[in-house]
């Protein structure tokens, strides 16, 4: 079970919002050791698939496995330690606004180890200097620009040592500089800890440059996966619509309506 | 840290004034303690109506109060009101064996409270005695009463 | 048409029965749990937080009832020539019901909507899920110190408003009516019981604290992370807390000095 070549498996996903149905059978796998990234169009529950993945949301029906572990059947203690395995940045970044930069990176090893304070102190010291952002440790959340927000959260985030780590949205809202720089953290994030990443995204230019394996997400199933280079040359048309962002295709620019010409006459008609 | 330090001293603070708050709600308002810190000694005395004399009442003379009503309960034997009085232990062996006690009104609608008055028996009352001469409450039914039947009787 | 309707009624009520009971699992959920060191410090903060920040308003408030209070008391009494009884009407006024639920009143105002907008901002800002993902429980450590916070603080301020209320009236009636002093304290200390009177208050204004933290961390929990559903929420907070006060402070009362 160790040596499973796939980390995350997420098996026939069904999950409804209310009426609305987000998942209609997902069906992924996330290989140990590399990126995989999961893209689509805002709105096709890219955040809510981090959240099964996370334990947060329970399926409909199907079922995810971290490691062998059926995440939705642990118990919640169980879950909790799973989770100590993960580690996630939010597209917000959820720094905790009271903590200052560096309690915030300190406070997974506060929580879940016993080290003394000197150690601590050395662990984060090295995960923001990894970051970039060592200098800014007494800083408030309040103080940081979006970009060192991400920044630190991905320090936060990989704080434990994770095996597992989430990105959701992570070059949404960033400048050219910032989104550059979190590229090339997060690349060297994966090589130097060797750990399993899950990339949620739509900036297809900087999401493919650093995924080894991509998964597209339309409607509530996977459309298309395969490798980078795989995909853009994929001649099915939504995929190709969506890797080369034309504005208009089988994803239609509009929201569903009548036909225009009847509905303005419809209205002239009306008043 | 040193924010965190003067946090620490204002919670401090406010939960202290919290309980001193309490400590004068019960010593001053609720006036706990103000009979019973101090010496007393017990009298009692047989009221053939009590009106409204409730326990904690103040017990007076001339007007001065020298303790309070700490019980108030049937005697069986007359059915009389058996009053239980603290006064300040200075007046033990002060006040004469014939001091009457009488149960008076403060104002038109105010509280009723014990008042004692001494007489002129050179012996005296001791912890534990009882007053034998004692005027009933003033009850304005049975005042309106009795002047309605005087009228009809002239 | 009709059927729709009981529909409606039913689905409401439905509705509201689970509102009900997630409010319940997460009171419960958010106050077992032995105290931690950390916690301790939580709860510190929490203190300073909605207790000390708002014991100015509360003071202020219950100086000016006080002083209200000793100068309608003093007029009506004077007809009756029971001025003397000016402390009594007072304190009696103050310990069992307007301490209670005006310091509960203005505490549902001042801490309880500020408690709402926090939680929902640490919501709406994916902190609490943040936290979740961590391993660390939100119900424990930011629901919970906020919830004791404010059932400590609430009594405290509680006393804080019957005490200056007190005295409000003791400057009014007798330092600027000239009612007597001596029998503004005596009247008071005859007829004020610590058990029946200020024990009652205080028992009062535990249940509103417990009530009005717990709708207002609930409200902040519950709420859809938008702007607009913070404002709504810190809106029903305050709506929801002062009816309940208002609404529980009856039976209370009616259960406390009814057959009196």
């Amino acid at each position: 079970m160790m040596n499973d070549p796939q980390f995350v498996e997420v098996e026939g996903v069904h999950f409804s919002r209310g009426e609305k149905e987000i998942f209609r059978g997902v069906d992924l796998q996330i290989p140990r050791g590399k990126i995989t990234a999961i893209m689509g169009p805002s709105g096709s529950g890219k955040t809510t698939l981090l959240k099964l993945i996370g334990g947060q949301l329970y399926p409909d029906a199907g079922r995810v496995r971290i490691d062998g572990h059926d995440v939705h059947r642990l118990p919640r203690r169980e879950l909790f330690r799973l989770r100590r395995r993960m580690g996630m940045l939010f597209q917000s970044g959820a720094l905790f606004s009271d903590l200052s930069v560096f309690e915030n990176v300190a406070f997974p090893l506060r929580v879940h180890t016993d080290l003394p304070e000197a150690m601590v102190r050395d662990v984060v010291l090295m995960k923001l200097e990894a970051v970039g952002l060592r200098g800014a440790r007494n800083l408030m959340p309040s103080e940081l620009s979006g970009g060192m927000l991400r920044r630190v959260a991905l320090a936060r985030a990989v704080a434990l040592d994770p095996e597992l780590i989430l990105y959701d949205e992570p070059f949404v809202g960033q400048d050219p500089i910032s989104m550059g720089v979190l590229v090339e953290l997060i690349k060297k994030v994966n090589q130097a800890l060797g750990l399993t990443a899950v990339v949620v995204s739509h900036d297809i230019k900087e999401t493919l440059s650093i995924a080894d394996y991509v998964y597209v997400i339309s409607d509530g199933r996977v459309m298309a996966h395969g490798t980078p280079a795989n995909l853009d040359v994929d001649r099915d048309p939504r995929v190709s619509q969506f890797i080369h962002g034309e504005p208009d295709g089988p994803v239609p620019f509009h929201y569903p309506a009548p036909d225009y010409y009847s509905d303005i006459l419809d209205e002239r008609v009306g008043r | 840290m040193k924010r965190s330090k003067m946090m620490e001293f204002g919670v401090g603070l406010f939960m202290l004034a919290g309980i001193l708050g309490l400590v004068f709600l019960g010593l001053r308002v609720s006036g706990l303690g103000s009979g019973v810190a101090s010496d007393t000694f017990t009298l009692q005395a047989d009221f053939a109506n009590i009106g409204g004399l409730k326990p904690r009442s103040r017990v007076t003379m001339a007007g001065v109060q020298i303790g309070q009503v700490t019980a108030v309960e049937l005697e069986k034997e007359w059915f009389d009101a058996r009053v239980t009085m603290e006064l300040d232990a200075e007046l033990e062996g002060e006040l004469s064996r014939d001091t009457t006690a009488a149960i008076l009104t403060s104002g038109l609608l105010g509280e009723q409270y014990v008042g004692l008055t001494v007489g002129g028996d050179p012996e005296t009352l001791k912890d534990g005695d009882t007053i034998h001469d004692t005027q009933q409450a003033l009850v304005l039914e049975e005042l309106i009463q009795q002047f309605v039947s005087n009228m009809v009787n002239d | 048409m009709n059927k729709r309707r009981v529909t409606a009624l039913g689905s409401a009520t439905l509705d509201m029965i689970e509102a009900l009971g997630r409010a319940g699992m997460f009171l419960f959920q958010a106050s077992v749990g032995l105290p931690t060191r950390s916690g301790f410090h939580l709860w510190l903060r929490q203190m300073h937080f909605i207790g000390v920040m708002s014991l100015a308003i509360v003071l202020v408030s219950g100086l000016f009832i006080g002083m209200v209070l000793g100068l309608q008391g003093y007029t009506i009494l004077v007809d009756f020539g029971a001025e003397d009884a000016l402390g009594q009407m007072v304190a009696l006024s103050l310990l069992r019901e307007l301490a209670p639920v005006v310091a509960a009143l203005l505490f549902a105002g001042r801490a309880g909507s500020a408690l709402t907008a926090e939680i929902g901002l640490m919501k709406a800002t994916e902190q609490l899920t943040s936290m979740e993902m961590i391993g660390v429980d939100p119900l424990r450590r930011v629901v919970a110190p906020r919830l004791w916070a404010g059932f400590v603080s609430l009594p405290l301020l509680t006393i804080g408003f019957s005490v200056v209320g007190i005295w409000g009236g003791y400057l009014v009636g007798v330092e600027w009516l000239g009612v007597f002093e001596g029998s503004y304290w005596s009247n008071m200390q005859g007829s004020v019981d610590f058990i029946e009177d200020i024990g009652n208050g205080l028992v009062k204004s535990l249940v509103f604290a417990l009530v009005v933290t717990w709708i207002a961390v609930f409200q902040g929990y519950d709420l859809i992370p938008t702007s607009e559903g913070i404002s709504r929420a810190t809106t029903r907070t305050v709506v929801y807390s002062s009816l309940a006060v208002l609404g529980l402070d009856f039976v209370l009362t009616t259960l406390m000095f009814g057959e009196l």
